[in-house]
């Protein structure tokens, strides 16, 4: 056959062909190119800063750092209470979150909406407020323990530590169950039945069986979101020290860098192992749930009805109990003495923060006195949290849609390791990040240490995962078609994501968007290495206050907190006619 | 010159895998082109390599005289109509037909103008305010076929675009695609693998298999004299018999068919194909003395079937399976039913003989 010029355009002239040019290539390339980038450094620069520092000594390779964290016990200790936690929390906390997401999808009863919402609550709040809670109901002024037992036995140390990681962990751990219980077919627990499989024998032999990856998938998680936790050990863990607390107290107690770091990358082991372990089970889960799932379910027997309805109800009313109290803590005299209410708790103690703006808006508003005073200085930090939090919404809303455009729809080279890039910032415990970020930038050339900004991109980047997974769950729901109509009607890159992809992902962004911002509003472990002396996060000064010894201070702060984020969703909900927290958690 | 499009040794490979292989065509200007072929044979692989949306492997595609392989879609110029219509959600109907005049910096006069135009085009003049999922599946493929010829492209490619729709909207949307495309005489190249569809459509139907033009030509030919056995059973229904075949007889496993087709006396394999309306169906002791008594067979009629105009008899002959349409009027004058003995007749000249593939 005569194929006179096709060795001519194949493969030399092609690659320097206008396609392999062309402004589409030319965008991504750049795009991949800026991501890469910025999780190189972002990312894994900090983490490697941290395994140089814990295995070198004066530029030679040494153990010396891990003979001596294993070598003594009383902080080896740490390893093995954070374990212990973590272990006992996960058992529990799946069971507990298996029953109430049992009782969401396969049963007929009342109130599963607000059941279902209830369940979510602990996510809108600093990890803290469990342990705020268990503190002023269990603690040594404990409303139950002191004044209503009038026991001496009190709730700090591992017992506080795990209840409240059970309360925080239950909605993350519960969003994986019900999703994977609603996904399965209840067709297959019928055929069991007809079968003549009695209902205990159906419920060991099909039901937990064919949910068994979401089951371990729940558990994983819960792992490693209880062992990366510092909010809840660090209020109540009173002497009892987990790891993450271990890393903080060698670094600002002791100034021992090198055994934060030893100890930061012997907790990212377990963490990084728990979430590897979640991300494939959850791949698994996935593929097992069938489009045949029928919701259609048979009304169940009363005792099964009511039994777990009381069942959930309780754990709501634990739920919600938890909220009650701070805010009730922030608003009474004394605790649990003196239950006059009172604003006084709210006028913070000066903590010497300014945020700029604020500070300098509010000297020349107001008259001088004690009133702008508060105002100016005792609620900068709130400010400034307020602040970053809307930086970060925007931003790592943004971004994260942006890399999962790139990662989804462009699949440019090395999209492999971008992907598992964007992924990996939820497998590093926000501690490490954060000595991290101390070790790698405080340098006097970074410049943007000691600003809010290193906070901003701290924040960003250690929720990138949930943000590029909801990204790209979102956009695989995007028919490739509709691009490819785009570009053949004569759009460019630009436009097409600008006028098609971007409109058609608002929703996405906008959960992403309010994800972003409770977050930055309630997050602790990462933060509480970059604020200063005078730039302060709310979440961060709960803790501060509470160390002092001022509770009732630290309850109002977090009801501030809590009260902010809960504005942001009304608001989101208002905007987006749905709620905020729909179609992120999930993806996780 | 015409505005001809040419593809010329084009293949496309995927790895060790070889979608399309060395397909050359020359496509006139204003021609309705339907590539037909079952899944996977490649026929989307070239439409999108046509599209620009595929890369080339080896060899060319031109339009116009010019190479366009390495042209991104956008400077193409091909309007595309995709089987999941593929419209903006986010956007009106209207605002959908307008997007590809707004890319190109049409002035807004001259877009509503067009956008008016187009939508009498389909009578949806009504609609254009409403979102696409306002309309049905219909009216959704509609707009999105004035919304890839409202930017005047130089040839509008189809890729299934009815497989989403029910029967009875897909054949009138049919009727509708191929009056746009005689009065706009606008060059389309249309994939499906629905052969009815192909057939009454297009003006030149391309059949595809494994990646490879099977035969190239007007409907009629191509149901009338399929060059192999594939395009036989692929297009329309076929009867067929393995034999081997010396001079004007075919030696099957159990008769000797006479065929009008003559080979050599060299005894050849062959596959002998016979439409199902071209079987003749008599009762026993109706006059047979004119035929080819050879080619007279009996059988018991296992199944009827009715498809409305015809009515098929699946017939029993020896324990093999012969397919017979019969008239729907024949049908009722004759009476036949299941388990009728009978003989069916197998003409001559309507048996079509390939040689068997794979034999030497």
């Amino acid at each position: 056959m005569n194929r006179p010029e096709m060795d001519r355009s194949h493969p030399v002239s092609s690659f320097f062909s206008s396609l392999a040019f062309s402004p589409d290539r030319f965008i991504t390339g750049v795009a991949s190119a800026f991501f890469l980038a910025v999780l190189v450094f972002f990312l894994l620069y900090p983490v490697v800063d941290i395994c140089r520092l814990s295995f070198l000594k004066e530029g030679a390779l040494t153990f010396e750092n891990y003979v001596a964290y294993f070598s003594s016990p009383r902080i080896f200790r740490s390893f093995t209470n954070s374990i212990y936690i973590s272990l006992l929390t996960m058992i529990i906390t799946t069971v507990t979150a298996f029953f109430f997401a049992y009782g969401l999808t396969r049963t007929t009863m009342p109130g599963k909406g607000v059941f279902y919402s209830i369940s979510t609550f602990p996510l809108i709040a600093p990890t803290i407020i469990q342990a705020l809670a268990l503190i002023l109901l269990f603690g040594r002024n404990g409303l139950i323990t002191r004044y209503l037992l009038g026991t001496n036995w009190n709730i700090y140390g591992a017992t506080g530590i795990i209840v409240g990681e059970c309360l925080y962990c239950f909605p993350n751990a519960l969003f994986i169950l019900y999703t994977t219980l609603s996904a399965v077919d209840t067709r297959l627990d019928e055929a069991a039945q007809s079968l003549g499989a009695s209902a205990l024998k159906t419920f060991w032999k099909v039901t937990l069986p064919s949910a068994k990856y979401g089951i371990a998938s729940a558990a994983a998680l819960t792992f490693n979101l209880t062992i990366t936790d510092f909010g809840i050990p660090v209020v109540i863990g009173g002497n009892y020290s987990v790891l993450a607390t271990e890393i903080v107290s060698q670094v600002f107690g002791l100034q021992r860098f090198d055994l934060g770091a030893t100890i930061s990358v012997i907790l990212l082991g377990p963490s990084i192992g728990a979430f590897v372990l979640n991300y494939y089970l959850t791949r698994k889960s996935y593929a097992l749930i069938s489009g045949q799932a029928r919701p259609f379910l048979q009304p169940s027997r009363p005792l099964k009805k009511w039994g777990f309805t009381i069942y959930c109800g309780l754990i709501c009313l634990c739920i919600l109990l938890v909220f009650a109290t701070v805010f009730l803590g922030s608003f009474v005299k004394t605790w649990p003495y003196d239950f006059s209410l009172t604003l006084k708790h709210f006028d913070f103690p000066s903590l010497g923060a300014h945020a700029p703006l604020w500070t300098s808006f509010w000297i020349s508003a107001l008259p001088e006195g004690a009133f702008r005073t508060m105002i100016a200085y005792k609620y900068a930090p709130i400010w400034t949290s307020l602040l970053v939090a809307i930086v970060v919404a925007i931003a790592g809303a943004s971004l994260t849609l942006l890399a999962g455009y790139i990662i989804e729809k462009k699949k440019p080279k090395g999209e492999q390791i971008l992907y598992t890039l964007s992924v990996l910032p939820a497998a590093i415990p926000g501690v490490v990040m954060g000595l991290g970020y101390v070790l790698a930038f405080n340098k006097p050339y970074f410049f943007i240490y000691g600003t809010i900004w290193i906070i901003i991109i701290n924040i960003v980047i250690c929720n990138f995962t949930l943000g590029v997974l909801t990204s790209i769950a979102n956009l695989k729901q995007i028919d490739k078609s509709i691009e490819e109509a785009a570009v053949s009607l004569g759009s460019g890159p630009v436009s097409t994501f600008t006028k098609v992809i971007f409109p058609l992902s608002r929703v996405a962004f906008l959960s992403t968007a309010t994800f972003f911002f409770m977050r930055a509003m309630t997050t602790i472990s990462a933060v509480i290495f970059l604020i200063s002396a005078t730039i302060k996060l709310a979440a961060i000064e709960i803790i501060f206050l509470d160390v002092d010894g001022r509770t009732a201070s630290a309850n109002a702060m977090c009801t501030v907190v809590v009260a902010i984020v809960i504005g942001a969703l009304l608001v989101m909900r208002l905007a987006t006619g749905r709620s905020g927290l729909a179609g992120m958690v999930t993806s996780r | 010159m015409s505005r001809n499009l040419r593809l010329e040794n084009l293949t496309k490979r995927y790895g060790t895998l070889t979608a399309v292989d060395q397909v050359n065509l020359e496509i006139e200007e204003g021609e309705f082109i339907c590539f037909l072929g079952p899944s996977g044979c490649g026929k989307t692989t070239v439409l999108r390599m046509i599209t620009g949306f595929e890369t080339v492997t080896e060899g060319k595609i031109f339009f116009d005289g010019k190479a366009i392989n390495h042209l991104i879609p956008k400077k193409r110029e091909f309007g595309i109509v995709f089987q999941s219509y593929a419209l903006f959600p986010n956007m009106t109907v209207e605002e959908n037909i307008a997007f590809g005049l707004k890319m190109r910096k049409v002035n807004k006069q001259a877009i509503a103008q067009r956008v008016d135009q187009m939508l009498d085009l389909v009578g949806l003049r009504d609609w254009r305010r409403l979102f696409p999922a306002q309309l049905s599946g219909g009216q959704q493929q509609r707009i999105a076929l004035v919304r890839a010829l409202a930017p005047n492209p130089q040839v509008l490619l189809l890729d299934e675009p009815l497989s989403a729709l029910d029967a009875k909207i897909r054949v009138r949307l049919r009727a509708e695609i191929k009056r746009l495309q005689q009065e706009l005489k606008k060059t389309m190249i249309y994939v499906t693998h629905d052969q009815e569809e192909a057939l009454s459509i297009a003006d030149r139907v391309v059949v595809m298999e494994k990646g490879q033009f099977r035969q190239v030509g007007k409907p009629i030919d191509i149901y009338k004299c399929p060059n192999s056995d594939f395009v036989a059973d692929f297009v329309g229904t076929s009867n067929f018999f393995k034999g081997l075949r010396t001079e004007d007889r075919v030696q099957t496993e159990q008769w000797e068919f006479a065929v009008a087709q003559t080979g050599s006396s060299f005894r050849e394999k062959v596959v002998l194909a016979i439409r199902p309306e071209k079987i003749e169906v008599f009762r026993p002791g109706e006059p047979t003395h004119h035929l080819v008594l050879s080619n007279l067979i009996p059988g018991r009629i296992d199944v009827v079937t009715f498809l409305g105009a015809a009515v098929r008899l699946v017939v029993n002959i020896d324990g093999e399976e012969v397919i017979s349409d019969v008239i729907e009027k024949a049908f009722e004058q004759r009476g036949f039913k299941q388990g009728d003995e009978i003989l069916l007749y197998f003409p001559p000249e309507s048996f079509l003989v390939y040689p068997e593939e794979g034999a030497a």
